[in-house]
């Protein structure tokens, strides 16, 4: 397979990128580590003439702890992110994430910058870093923003991102005490897979009262795009953490949080069953967790 | 247009010129003859084209040529010396990993990766180690064999 | 028992250092001085008349050397069996599928050839598609080729015994229905080729075949050529396992346009292309009625099959008698009755993939006798070995089992998976599985009906007496079989593994039907052994007269002269050898005749010392039509056992371990027995568990990458324990058959009954996805909790 000609940018800085980005505008296309953009160019399924590369964006590959946050930069990898201290400490769920994307070579390569931009609604680093609340980091030469995750997801594909901006990064504020999270993808085998259902869930519980203080569950593979299980969340604020409770989370999930859609994957019946056998797992996994 | 690069393949220092839009995997097999890495996909899927870079087992068909400027490389070709096979090469031999043998240059190098990263991985961390690279003929069972053989 | 050197042992296979090195040479790895690339146009509707074919912008681009189309090269008619010649190189009237080959281009780059492709004009007329059996065979169904009618491409209606006498003799009955999906090979390495004339009109095809005789075969009548003008070569080959075992359009077209434009043309299948072609294991419904005795005695097997074609023959008819033949044993069954339909559409076509035709016909057989154990509370390996066949016996449609280590196998699983103690001990979710099969070690017959042999050998030794070369026509496609004729070579002729050196794959080399049918050990393997013999008794031949020694009264073993007579003097001989050696450091001071001094002897007699060997089956089966179809020289046979694991919440399976046990009659080499049984696992794995090519409503394949095409990876594979279980196959070469295929039958039903068992539900279709497994769960608990 041949890729089509385009002419390559590989900006040092993240200036020289975002003026790039301004000057080609929806023609230019971001690539990070290559491992979907590549794929879809030489399957012809997107096309464009210019690409500009982040890689050579040192600042863009770090992960840095600073305060009460956690500012993962765009290009980090699946890779790197699995072998981060602070990741592996901190966030369990995001690393289970990010060891589960692909294989390990993709691993090597694929960023979490770029998973997201993908928005694939299948993708598997989204509901691990919506459980964590994480904020998107994003640039253009007009200045910074910043905005929830949970608002950043559009559509398969599409995102909040303006033609001109660059996502640059996430702002994961580091998990409270008596907390704890935990991220599982149902898949047919166990490597190189993409998701039929993916399901992160987050929890802080009250170790006096044993309640449920606050809890966060993502649901991936159920519409356009990851979504939060709104309806769970707030009906499990304030109940006893136990299983009972995590039962009903994953049926009010199940029933009012997921609409899910049949595919060649697998159809919305199943999807929609293991929203609430995935969302109740993911509960307890985190409420054991946290104790 | 093309793209003048330099960078380290085999411990042998190069010096080529390359277009944008052509790959690693096919600047190594086409441009500089190290047919080795082969090719059972060209999406990263399979793992046959997986090569080293810069200390990282990756799909070296979704690499672009132009962005290893710079880079040190480690292909299957530089694993045998004079003195004769690598001994991962040598196990793989020996333990009858080896089928078809389109897998095994990209098999190999996964495995190399996995022990120079880890020297004594579990079984868990060696399937990890090689689940990139799919094998149609042997059942993994003697690549499992292979590399187990090759723990420190 | 006989003692050997060489065979059965674990040597390490000759080819596997260049393999580890990257050395080994495959056809893309090859270029040619002036090579042009190739590229074709595919269809992208799966049913549409062409009405036009414009390729005058493709020419104009610069750096096309060719675009052809039918009007260019031709319609003669090919396929695999000569009853049914449906396709040709390029469409003529119509394309049939998405994919079928319209045109060709050669260009200098592939980016031009590829470009000159978009450039091709064609005028189609959509005509309506069908995708389905169901849809194909129904009155008014669009027909696909006007010379088959009802889109049938063969049906098969054999009974032996009487069936429904044997079903209302029996005291239960169980009747099924089991589907599979439609595979695809996915072998590591795509379909690729090289094709050059000479300045004297011959062709060499490169190509990465299995069948290097019958692509020639077929290159040389579609190109109306002298056969002997056609050379084809196979360089080392990314496996195959059945696809690559017949001429493909890309080959055909490659040599068209090296043809016309007299160069080296290299054409290459892309992975998406490597799925649109297919040929790969068909679709089968099949609907299996068996009766018992209340003791276990099986009475009467009633089989109906469907077999979703697609748009050409390709093996169909062989696949359609093979779905059916197979089931005959490994159990006695005095009546079997079987309906075979093979149906067109306008999908990919199907054709032979490992276990051709027999898998799913095995698992959906082998779970019935998994139900009927059940049901009148017998062990399941207690009810196959009570009905199981012996040494001797022949199948109800001629079927001879020569050699029979089945039961054999059975205990070997049995005790290796620790059957007795797990069985029926263990927690909800948690299950063991069994299941046995067998396969044919070679077919009877050539794919077109010859008196040919299937294989001829020759052998020659060097003249300095060193080294004797093996040359065959066979086909090395990873599975091994360059090192066991190498090693029966070594054993017939009583030298070391180092002494031999060969070469195969080149149809200049002889006559070798080639890797399919699990033929070539046997076949090739006698083919190998009737050279080597040969070369020995000319060798011996010369000594005879030249000691004055009958030969009765000498071998050669381990490179060493054998004398009966052990103070034969033989130090005259000794002394012309070293004298033909002066200046070599390596004269022989052993106590006994080297074979070196043996066969330069022999040189300096008789002239190069060539030994040929030759081997075709003598004539076996019945009368009966289609009997052709499941004889063999010979068959293997194994049984496995498998665990797994349910999530009883998500339906997951895990597959947690295998035990697999084959009789190969005698290994020629161990390690790559066992190599075939652990692959035949993890494909039959694959196929039970998330293999399934999926199409959309146009007739195009949804998941055309390995992907979304789900192979085995190393996460997923179990632990395979291997038991090589061998009998002595008195038609086998050394007493050695198949394992290539025969490894995989129970794979899939092993699965199913250990999923039952874990599960308490049975599954009648495949694959086993966590979905399908998730709502027969659900579904089984609605119905307890109705119950």
């Amino acid at each position: 397979m041949l890729l089509p000609e385009f002419e390559l940018h590989e900006p040092v800085s993240i200036e020289d990128a975002l003026k790039l980005k301004k000057k080609h505008g929806k023609d230019a296309r971001l690539m990070a580590g290559g491992t979907d953009v590549l794929v879809l160019l030489k399957k012809k399924v997107i096309f464009t003439d210019t690409i500009i590369s982040l890689l050579q964006i040192k600042e863009l590959s770090q992960i840095k702890e600073s305060g009460n946050e956690v500012v993962i930069g765009a290009c980090a990898t699946m890779a790197q992110l699995s072998k981060s201290s602070v990741i592996k400490e901190k966030f369990g769920a995001l690393k289970s994430s990010c060891d589960n994307l692909g294989s390990h070579l993709i691993r090597n390569r694929a960023t979490i910058g770029g998973n997201c931009c993908n928005a694939s609604p299948a993708g598997d680093t989204m509901p691990s870093l919506m459980i964590y609340d994480a904020k998107v980091m994003i640039e253009s030469t007009d200045g910074k923003r910043e905005v929830s995750i949970k608002n950043f997801f559009k559509g398969p594909g599409v995102t909040d991102l303006a033609i001109h901006e660059i996502l640059t990064g996430f702002k994961l504020p580091i998990p409270p005490k008596n907390s704890g999270a935990h991220y599982i993808q149902l898949g047919k085998r166990r490597s190189s897979e993409i998701n039929v259902v993916n399901v992160g869930s987050f929890l802080e519980y009250d170790p006096d009262t044993k309640t449920i203080i606050n809890s966060r569950i993502a649901l991936g593979s159920v519409a356009a795009t990851p979504i939060r299980a709104q309806k769970a969340e707030e009906l499990i604020k304030g109940k006893p953490a136990k299983e009972d409770t995590f039962y009903t989370a994953g049926e009010t999930a199940r029933k009012e949080d997921c609409k899910p859609i049949d595919d060649f994957r697998g159809s919305a019946a199943y999807r929609q069953a293991m929203i609430g056998v995935l969302t109740k797992r993911t509960l307890q996994a985190s409420f054991e967790q946290a104790q | 247009m093309k793209k003048i690069i330099n960078l380290t393949i085999n411990d042998q220092a190069y010096e080529i010129a390359v277009v944008p839009n052509k790959t690693l995997a096919d600047m190594l097999r086409y441009d500089l003859n190290l047919t080795g890495t082969k090719k059972g996909c060209d999406t990263g899927d399979c793992g046959a084209c997986t090569v080293i870079l810069n200390g990282d087992a990756v799909n070296s068909c979704l690499i672009l040529a132009v962005q290893t400027d710079g880079a040190v490389i480690e292909t299957i070709e530089g694993l045998a010396t004079d003195e004769g096979l690598h001994p991962i090469q040598e196990a793989f031999v020996e333990k009858g990993a080896i089928q078809c043998g389109f897998c095994s240059p990209g098999m190999i190098m996964s495995t190399k990766n996995l022990l120079d990263k880890n020297a004594n991985p579990t079984e868990e961390e060696i399937r990890e180690g090689i689940s990139g690279n799919l094998c149609r003929c042997t059942g993994y069972q003697k690549i499992f064999e292979a590399i187990d053989s090759q723990k420190s | 028992m006989k003692e050997f050197n060489t065979i059965r042992t674990r040597a390490n296979r000759l080819d596997s250092p260049d393999k580890a090195t990257g050395e080994a040479i495959y056809v893309d790895d090859i270029s040619k001085p002036g090579m042009l690339f190739g590229a074709l146009l595919q269809s992208p509707h799966a049913h549409a008349k062409v009405l036009s074919i414009d390729t005058t912008e493709a020419k104009k681009l610069p750096g096309v050397k060719a675009v052809l189309t039918s009007k260019d090269v031709g319609t003669i008619p090919y396929g695999v069996s000569p009853a049914r010649y449906d396709e040709t190189v390029f469409v003529t009237d119509k394309v049939r599928y998405v994919g079928d080959e319209i045109a060709a281009v050669a260009a200098t780059s592939l980016d031009i050839a590829l470009k000159a492709v978009e450039l091709i004009r064609v005028e189609y007329e959509i005509l309506p598609a069908v995708f389905t059996v169901e849809d194909a065979i129904k009155e008014d169904a669009p027909q696909i080729h006007e010379k088959y009618k009802g889109n049938l491409t063969a049906e098969v209606h054999q009974e032996f015994g009487d069936v429904e006498k044997g079903l209302k003799e029996s005291d239960i009955i169980k009747t099924t229905t089991v589907k599979n999906k439609r595979q695809d090979g996915a072998f590591l390495e795509m379909q690729g080729c090289i094709a050059e004339f000479d300045r004297r009109g011959n062709l060499t095809l490169t190509s990465g075949t299995q069948t290097p005789h019958y692509v020639q075969r077929t290159v040389a009548m579609v190109l109306g050529m002298d056969i002997g003008k056609v050379r084809v070569k196979k360089p080392y080959l990314g496996a195959g396992f059945g696809i690559k075992a017949a001429a493909n359009p890309m080959e055909l077209a490659c040599c068209f346009l090296a043809k016309e434009t007299n160069k080296p043309v290299k054409m290459n299948y892309t992975r998406e292309q490597v799925f649109m072609f297919c040929r790969a294991r068909h679709q089968f419904t099949h609907t299996i009625t068996t009766g018992a005795k209340k003791d276990g005695t099986l009475v009467a097997l009633k089989h109906e099959c469907t077999l979703d074609g697609g748009a050409y023959s390709s093996f169909g008819i062989a696949t359609v008698y093979y779905a059916g033949s197979l089931l005959a044993g490994p159990y006695k069954l005095p009546n079997m009755s079987y309906e075979g339909f093979r149906v067109y559409n306008n999908k990919p076509a199907c054709g032979a993939q490992r276990g051709h035709g027999a898998v799913i016909a095995r698992a959906a057989f082998e779970q019935q006798l998994d139900m009927i154990a059940e049901e009148l509370g017998i062990d399941p390996m207690e009810l196959r070995i009570k009905n199981m066949m012996s040494r001797g016996d022949t199948t109800c449609n001629d079927l001879n089992m020569s050699s029979f280590g089945m039961s054999e196998c059975i205990d070997a699983v049995r005790e290796g998976s620790d059957w007795d103690r797990k069985k029926g001990n263990m927690p909800i979710g948690k299950g063991i599985g069994m299941a046995c099969g067998f396969f044919v070690s070679g077919a009877g017959f050539p794919i077109y009906r010859s008196d040919t042999y299937h294989g001829t050998v020759m052998i020659k030794l060097t003249e300095d007496g060193g080294t004797a070369l093996v040359y065959t026509a066979s086909a090395e496609i990873g599975q091994g079989s360059d090192t066991a004729f190498a090693m029966i070579a070594a054993e017939a002729l009583g030298v070391p593994l180092s002494a031999i050196r060969l070469a195969s794959g080149d149809t200049d080399m002889g006559v070798d039907l080639g890797a399919y049918s699990s033929r070539q050990t046997l076949m090739t393997g006698h083919a190998t052994k009737d050279a080597a013999e040969h070369v020995k008794s000319q060798v011996l031949a010369v000594l005879a007269e030249k000691l004055d020694t009958p030969v009765e009264d000498m071998d050669i073993k381990n490179g060493f002269i054998e004398f009966k007579n052990q103070t034969l003097d033989f130090s005259e001989l000794r002394t012309t050898y070293i004298k033909e050696h002066r200046g070599w450091i390596d004269n022989p001071d052993s106590e006994k005749l080297t074979f070196n001094e043996a066969s330069r002897i022999a040189y300096l007699e008789k002239g190069t010392i060539v030994g040929t060997g030759k081997y075709k089956p003598v004539f076996l089966g019945g009368k009966y039509k289609g009997a052709a179809v499941g004889t063999s020289p010979a068959y293997g046979c194994s049984a496995q056992v498998a665990e797994v694991t349910v999530d009883m919440g998500t339906g997951q399976v895990i597959i947690d371990n295998v035990t697999d046990a084959h009789d190969c009659g005698k290994a020629i080499n161990m390690t790559s027995v066992e190599g075939q049984m652990e692959g035949s696992v993890s494909m039959g794995m694959g196929e039970a568990m998330h293999e399934e090519v999926i199409f959309d409503d146009k007739g195009n394949v949804l998941n055309n990458d390995l992907a979304e095409y789900k192979l085995v990876t190393a996460m997923d594979m179990p632990k395979v324990k291997s038991i090589v279980v061998e009998s002595d196959e008195p038609n086998g070469p050394f007493g050695a058959k198949e394992v290539g295929e025969g490894a995989i039958m129970p794979t899939i039903p092993a699965i199913l009954n250990a999923v039952y068992d874990a599960a308490g539900v049975r599954i009648y279709e495949l694959p086993l996805t966590p979905e399908r497994v998730y709502t027969a769960i659900q579904e089984y608990k609605e119905r307890k909790g109705a119950a």
